[in-house]
């Protein structure tokens, strides 16, 4: 543009000059006539596309201005968005790391989990049907590269270091293979290796080389103890691999299947996983995993009947232990709360835009377009909401600390990346974009208030008579009622959730867990091959336990509740006719040692516990508990009866009922659960729990040294007490409560700030009006109805939808839920009571400001 | 200079218009183009000139192009766009009624009452 007016001037200077003028004062004339043309570039540039920009500039300049200027609103609404962003900012990155995100393995998609489902029964648990089937399977599919076998396994190691009790699996030699991972140090297996007496070798973690070898460099080769065998070190894995069900793993050895298990066609105790073709897609892999079972159930119809295998995909059932569906929940949730605090937020602008109205009324009189005026508007709030969208990210990183801090180390191994979750750009940029998006959304409305048609009316005005006028008051209205409704379904499902967990927690597990130490370890089979070695070890400890001062009373099990792991047999009434291969039941098996029940508080309904009679040599003795005895006995005593059990159908007399106890979840179904006695059947896995006079750490190392004291080189898993094991189990379910009610809290806060606003304005509008009833001899009574009356029917109005939507919502919930039903009449009624008394407590402030109104004062206020 | 009408404000699109209608121009070319064909009548301040001229362009009835000018430099030459002269024709209506309209109120006499 200099250009083109420089060539203007130019021009006009010759011209002059042909009139007969000096050059020189030739373009001094031109330029005088053409004037300053500073002044006009302003103009031109003006008019121009270029004013685009700084205009923008100059709203975002103006924008904060107005923020500050007004510290308390703007304070209240970026408190109010980081609320709501910053949950969603939290929930979101677990979203995303834990359903978006792939896993950390070369086309995880492919891989296939196989899960063993009865046709008729209708169950689904995720280890294969059987060892035979899962190797003919092997042969016989061709939908599948490679397929692998895996079970999560628990080692001894010895020398090197004080023993210890390693958790890790037994996999089959193509197991890293099939997942895609590499060693960091020497290689895998060998389809060699994976037979029995195949080579004893082994393949550490990362973090087992560094704590326990100290990184030697030369592990590759090396020889370890492990359960007292010698094993040598092949390869390390890095601390990156992950394989999260399974859980935490620092050690594998190969599976090397006998050939006893290998003939074994009635169970199996691992899983196995394959990856799929390249071009065959999960459906046709499914289809065919069901057709040869069918295959197989023809073949084997003793044991194969209605038994198949699904095909699932891996990613799906890591979901699943993640705990997928509760991710999901807390997603609609803070989404919902999102909404709240918008709505709340938005509620504040038009109270401010409407305040405003006469300032811009001056201003488009004075020459501003109605465009310009909504842009700056729009401007303001777009900042309004970007603050509130970095006050949120960092709420939301502060939460995730928390919730990252909740979940127990144990948890870890079975969520992806050890739960380690990550404020990345993909959540930065969820945060940006919802923050963004909902200020233009919420953003409009107070910018079209602001920028209405009629001029007249608010110059016209005096200053604090604000309009009521119909289309603002009304749409705040329906935010705050929209906003009730809301945060009434938030609190009903959030309740219902905490009462579940709470119901849970309160129901008895059939135990008493209170001040009872535990103690698992595992007899290595080379030292303890024989039962009378176990035996004497199992009693030595437990004399040696029981004497010690604290110790009330003390025993064994071979698998204790919510230790981690239980074994399942067979099992068939003796004297009854024989199930047939479909119908056969299983029930919970452990050894139990004598004062076993005693020491766990497990009530004993009818006969007796095992006592020293139940020893070597003598008849089998069990015992059942009152669901085993309900359904196999039902009309009989079932005390005296015989019961067969196990793969070798052994046959123990019944001489005592127990009650049923829950033995590995809080919201366990009845089963049927099935003990002998430990003196009779040692077992090499044990678990020692000794109910103690009171808690003290001296315990934990008391009793450790107790059993080193019979077997120093016998590892021992850490000796905790029994409630910090249910804990952990139920990790989980406890981070959700807590969560579920912050975000009770959370959205009730944001519903009662709401109705105070709505009718604090409304006492504000009518001061004038209540100084005139309050003069014409309303009572103080009168002038709080009507004040409150508008609030609490919005408030009934919100009630009311909120439940509404809520009977819906509740629904799926559904899954989650113990010990109540998603329609809980208590829960609905409790929560319309408290929001209807939340309301009246919000109300009351400004109804008792009414109150206090001087009618002289009031008739003046203007 | 007595002869010299004042432009009404709204009009010197009108005149820019027709003064670009009747030949491509630059900034300065049409300038003297309304004195000429105003007959004198007419002076564009020169303040006034560039801001309408962006303005046109801006509103689709003017487009620019580079050129190079009588003397040799380099001018931008505004020419009509079909839309500009399309506003043309309707300004020159409208102008021609209004005209006609005063005019023959101008000229009534006291007996036409």
């Amino acid at each position: 543009m200099e250009e083109e007016l420089r060539a203007h001037i130019e021009e006009r200077a010759a011209d002059l000059e042909r009139t007969g003028v000096s050059k020189a004062e030739a373009e001094r004339r031109a330029r005088i006539e053409f004037g300053g043309y500073q002044r006009f570039k302003e103009e031109c540039r003006e008019v121009s596309g270029t004013h685009f920009f700084e205009a923008l500039l100059q709203d975002l300049h103006f924008g904060l201005r107005m923020l500050r200027k007004s510290p308390g609103f703007t304070a209240a609404a970026i408190l109010t968005l980081a609320l709501g962003i910053g949950t969603n900012t939290a929930i979101f990155s677990y979203v995303d790391a834990w359903l978006i995100k792939p896993l950390p393995y070369p086309q995880a998609e492919k891989l296939m989990v196989f899960l063993s489902h009865d046709k008729k029964k209708g169950w689904t648990n995720n280890s294969v049907t059987s060892t035979a089937d899962f190797l003919d399977f092997q042969h016989l599919n061709t939908s599948f590269e490679q397929t692998a076998a895996w079970a999560g396994w628990n080692f001894n190691l010895t020398g090197d270091g004080p023993p210890a009790f390693v958790e890790g699996g037994r996999v089959s030699w193509n197991y890293f293979e099939t997942l895609g991972a590499k060693p960091i140090l020497g290689r895998t297996f060998t389809a060699e290796e994976d037979k029995p007496g195949g080579g004893h070798v082994a393949v550490l973690g990362q973090g087992l080389w560094q704590s326990r070898f100290a990184s030697d460099p030369r592990i590759v080769g090396r020889t370890i103890k492990i359960d007292d065998e010698t094993y040598t070190v092949i390869g390390v894995m890095p601390g990156t691999f992950q394989f999260p069900l399974m859980g935490i793993a620092n050690l594998w050895t190969p599976m090397a299947l006998n050939d006893k298990e290998t003939a074994d066609r009635n169970s199996s105790w691992f899983s196995a996983f394959g990856r799929l073709k390249p071009g065959i897609t999960q459906t046709k892999a499914a289809a065919e995993s069901e057709a040869i079972f069918a295959r197989l159930e023809k073949e084997y119809p003793q044991t194969n009947t209605n038994a198949t295998s699904q095909v699932s995909s891996m990613i799906e059932e890591i979901g699943k232990n993640e705990g997928t569906t509760q991710v999901m929940i807390c997603f609609w949730i803070v989404a919902l709360i999102l909404l709240i605090a918008c709505a709340n937020v938005a509620n504040l602008m038009l109270v401010r835009a409407t305040r405003r109205v006469k300032e811009f009324a001056v201003r488009r009189a004075l020459g501003a377009t109605k465009g310009r005026l909504t842009r700056q508007v729009l401007c303001e709030s777009l900042l309004l909401f970007f603050f509130g969208g970095v006050a949120g990210t960092l709420f939301g990183a502060w939460g995730m600390k928390w919730i990252h801090s909740a979940i127990p180390d144990h948890v870890r191994g079975y969520l992806v990346n050890y739960g380690e979750v990550n404020l990345d750009f993909t959540t930065l940029g969820f945060t940006l974009g919802i923050a963004l998006l909902c200020g233009l959304v919420f953003g409009l409305a107070p910018a079209f208030e602001g920028s209405r048609a009629d001029l007249n009316t608010p110059l016209k005005e005096s200053s604090g008579q604000a309009s009521e006028s119909g289309r603002g008051a009304r749409l705040r209205r329906i935010l705050v009622g929209a906003e009730i409704a809301l945060a009434v379904v938030v609190l009903i499902c959030t309740t219902l959730l905490v009462r579940s967990f709470l119901i849970s927690v309160r129901s008895s597990p059939g135990f008493n867990p209170a001040n009872v130490m535990v103690a698992q370890l595992q007899l290595p089979k080379t030292r303890y091959r024989q039962e009378k070695t176990m035996r004497n070890f199992t009693e030595q400890a437990l004399e040696r336990i029981r004497a010690l001062p604290q110790v009330v009373s003390a025993g064994a099990a071979s698998s204790v509740p919510f230790g981690g792991f239980g074994q399942v047999v067979l099992i068939a009434a003796v004297g009854k006719p024989a199930p047939k291969p479909e119908e056969r039941r299983g029930a919970r098996f452990t050894a139990a040692s004598t004062d076993y029940f005693s020491a766990m508080q497990i009530g004993l309904v009818k006969g007796r516990e095992f006592t020293s009679e139940d020893g070597p040599g003598n008849s089998p003795s069990a015992i059942i508990n009152q669901t085993l005895a309900r359904q196999m006995w039902p009309n009989e005593d079932p005390i005296g009866q015989k019961i067969q059990y196990g793969e070798q159908h052994n046959i123990a007399t019944i001489v005592g009922i127990v009650t049923d106890i829950k033995m590995s979840q809080l919201r366990a179904r009845p089963e049927r659960q099935m003990y002998v006695s430990l003196t009779q059947f040692p077992s090499p896995s044990l678990g020692f729990v000794a109910r103690t006079a009171g808690h003290s750490t001296e315990m934990e190392s008391a009793i450790r040294d107790e059993i080193w004291a019979v077997d120093r080189d016998q590892p021992v898993s850490a000796v905790e007490p029994l409630d910090t094991l249910i804990m952990v189990t139920d990790a989980r379910n406890r981070v959700l409560t807590k969560l579920m009610v912050f975000f009770g809290v959370i959205a009730t806060f944001l519903g009662a700030i709401g109705i105070y606003g709505v009718i604090a304005h409304q006492v504000q509008q009518r001061t004038h009006e209540i100084g005139i009833r309050v003069a014409l001899g309303a009572s103080p009574v009168q002038v709080v109805r009507m004040v409150l009356g508008q609030g609490m029917k919005l408030a009934g109005i919100g009630v009311g939808v909120g439940i509404a939507a809520a009977l819906g919502a509740a629904r799926s919930l559904a899954s989650l839920l113990y010990g109540v039903t998603p329609n809980d009449p208590a829960t609905f009624t409790g929560v319309a009571l408290l929001f209807g008394l939340v309301a009246a407590a919000a109300g009351y402030l400004p109804a008792r400001r009414a109150m206090r109104v001087d009618p002289v004062v009031a008739l003046r206020h203007e | 200079m007595g002869n010299q009408a004042q432009i009404l404000p709204g009009t010197l699109d009108l005149l820019i218009l027709k003064a670009v209608s009747l030949g491509p121009l630059h900034g300065y070319g049409v300038l003297l183009r309304i004195e000429q064909i105003s007959r004198g009548a007419l002076l564009v301040e020169q303040g006034a000139l560039y801001p309408a001229l962006y303005r046109l362009v801006r509103q689709g009835l003017l487009k620019a192009r580079w050129g190079v000018s009588d003397n040799n430099r380099r001018a931008k030459f505004y020419e009509l766009t079909a839309g500009g002269r399309r506003r043309l024709r309707e300004e020159e209506d409208g102008w021609n009624r209004l005209a006609a309209a005063i005019g023959s109120a101008l000229k009534a006499r006291p007996e036409e009452v």
